[in-house]
């Protein structure tokens, strides 16, 4: 198990002072090395236990364990959870605009040599081989997922916004194999993405899990793809994990079927 | 040809101060409207040692860059607090109370009596700077070191995690990415070079007062940086060159100066106004603020 969450509450309050409870004691147990997949009505509050388990909410109750030990997650900043090697893929995140396609792959590494003001200047060599193995990694990367001689290797110093928004869901997620993160919470990846990017952004994500052997949390409505890539699935409901377990199995549930998918 | 120098001093501390400014506005996208506090806070503790102790201009320089640099946590406090509108404003609010103490102060800073006879820079303690080819081969080796530090910031993977602070802070911290860490060390470089400026102006012209230093020097600060450009060294440089030399340039048009200086606003308005529309990063700039 690399992630185990232990009755997870969350609660907000309104303008008019009413409060809603949104998560009501979330259970979940994450197996590594699978994909898993978290289906759930819109506001069930799925991207809200990722902004839980990913560091950017801290208002919650409840329990975390990563990797088998208990994490005060509350107290860790953002950061600090991701380089503890958790990932995470925004529900709009793109690239980012003004760096180039290469400076994006190579903020994703985990080696931050030269980020320290002037010290590139001090230490020249050390941080130019450390530029030179991030950039050989970001070609080994973009070559391994999109075959040899692919355009986005022509493009690598092309500015992130010149890319399409689907070419930018693919390759932030491509951007995520630089880093080394154990475990990654993607957000509706194929979501606003043009159907021709979607096997490939299915690809990408089995990449990620039999070739890097990593774990694959994600958030998806749609229900094809969760078929074809996730092993186990979980629906969220109520503030609940009211079903858990192998994709078609909970896919094919009449309460899943009947209260989410509406058939 | 006395004057010409004067011109290109100017024109060196100005580079540095926009080129400052540029790191925290242009890279890392926090616009700060405090600039001309850091500048004054420079020019003021750089006047201290100059005129209480004997000590070279690498040593005062060290001091002052360290000391401006301090004040500049006061900032990075703020913008890890507040965002957008309401991080302007304290940066506002930081300007006027920097201003307030350097105009009420008295025993220190002489308040609206300003300090004359502020001393020339020491070089190593044995070649006092004086005259205007002194102060002109001093600004143009300070200037120069300065682009090519920024340039190098800039370019630098410090430059690049600024960068993604601008772009999208909360995909930069979930890439491992301290940016508060980030946006401090940026508010340091950029206050401490400013102070640095500060320095300089203060020993060249050998005397200060608050006026100087306030929020509408930072807004003319900011808006060479606007009209320059935003993200690189190339706009700062060249915003730097505009603000200072179209005063001079409207001397030769033979306008009586009462009217020249309002004609001096209006082209500084309308060249800010035509930039927004047209050129949002600034003429020479790469990003856009956000």
């Amino acid at each position: 198990m690399i992630l185990r969450l232990k009755d997870i509450h969350i609660s907000f309050t309104n303008a008019h002072n009413e409060t809603f409870d949104l998560l009501r004691g979330v259970n979940l147990d994450v197996e590594k090395g699978k994909i898993t997949a978290l289906i759930g009505g819109n506001g069930t509050g799925k991207t809200t236990l990722f902004n839980i388990i990913s560091g950017f909410e801290k208002n919650y109750k409840g329990k975390i364990e990563f990797e088998g030990h208990e994490v005060n997650f509350k107290r860790m900043p953002a950061y600090k959870i991701s380089m503890e090697g958790i990932g995470r893929l925004f529900q709009d995140g793109q690239l980012m605009s003004g760096l180039t396609l290469m400076e994006n792959m190579k903020l994703a590494s985990n080696d931050t040599t030269g980020e320290i003001p002037f010290v590139s200047l001090l230490f020249p060599n050390r941080y130019k081989q450390a530029e030179l193995k991030k950039e050989a990694q970001a070609r080994e990367i973009l070559t391994r997922i999109f075959g040899e001689n692919n355009k986005y290797l022509s493009l690598l110093n092309q500015d992130a916004s010149a890319f399409s928004y689907g070419e930018q869901r693919l390759l932030s997620l491509a951007r995520m194999l630089m880093g080394g993160d154990r475990l990654l919470l993607l957000d509706e990846p194929t979501s606003g993405v043009h159907p021709q990017y979607i096997n490939t952004i299915a690809q990408i994500i089995r990449e990620m899990k039999e070739r890097e052997g990593l774990t694959v949390l994600l958030i998806e409505h749609n229900m094809h793809f969760v078929r074809e890539v996730a092993d186990t699935c979980a629906y969220l409901d109520e503030g609940v994990i009211a079903e858990v377990g192998p994709t078609n199995v909970v896919l094919g549930n009449q309460k899943v079927r009947n209260s989410y998918l509406g058939l | 040809m006395e004057y010409v120098f004067h011109i290109i001093i100017m024109v060196c501390i100005y580079i540095i101060l926009v080129l400052s400014a540029n790191l925290t506005i242009g890279v890392a996208n926090l616009l700060t409207m405090c600039q001309a506090a850091f500048y004054g806070i420079g020019a003021y503790i750089g006047t201290l040692f100059l005129m209480q102790f004997n000590y070279s201009f690498v040593l005062i320089a060290i001091v002052v860059m360290f000391f401006t640099g301090a004040f500049s946590l006061l900032i990075s406090y703020a913008s890890a607090r507040l965002k957008d509108d309401y991080f302007i404003i304290a940066t506002m609010g930081f300007q006027l109370i920097v201003y307030t103490i350097l105009y009420n102060w008295t025993d220190v800073t002489r308040g609206p009596y300003g300090i004359p006879g502020i001393p020339g820079i020491k070089l190593l303690r044995i070649i006092e700077i004086s005259g205007i080819y002194g102060y002109l081969c001093l600004s143009l080796v300070m200037m120069a070191i300065v682009v090519l530090l920024f340039r190098h910031l800039i370019n630098s993977p410090f430059g690049r995690a600024l960068n993604a602070v601008r772009a999208d802070e909360m995909t930069a911290q979930a890439l491992g990415r301290n940016t508060i860490r980030l946006k401090s060390m940026a508010f340091f470089i950029s206050a401490a070079f400013t102070g640095l400026a500060g320095t300089i102006y203060a020993s060249y012209v050998s005397y200060i007062d608050p006026t100087s230093f306030t929020l509408d020097e930072s807004i003319f600060i900011i808006s060479a940086l606007f009209i320059g450009g935003i993200g690189n060294t190339k706009g700062p440089v060249l915003g730097a060159v505009f603000v200072v030399l179209l005063p001079e340039l409207l001397r030769f048009v033979g306008l009586p100066d009462s009217i020249a200086a309002n004609l001096r606003q209006i082209i500084y308005g309308l060249a800010l106004i035509l930039v927004m529309f047209y050129r949002p990063q600034g003429i020479l700039g790469k990003t856009i603020l956000k």
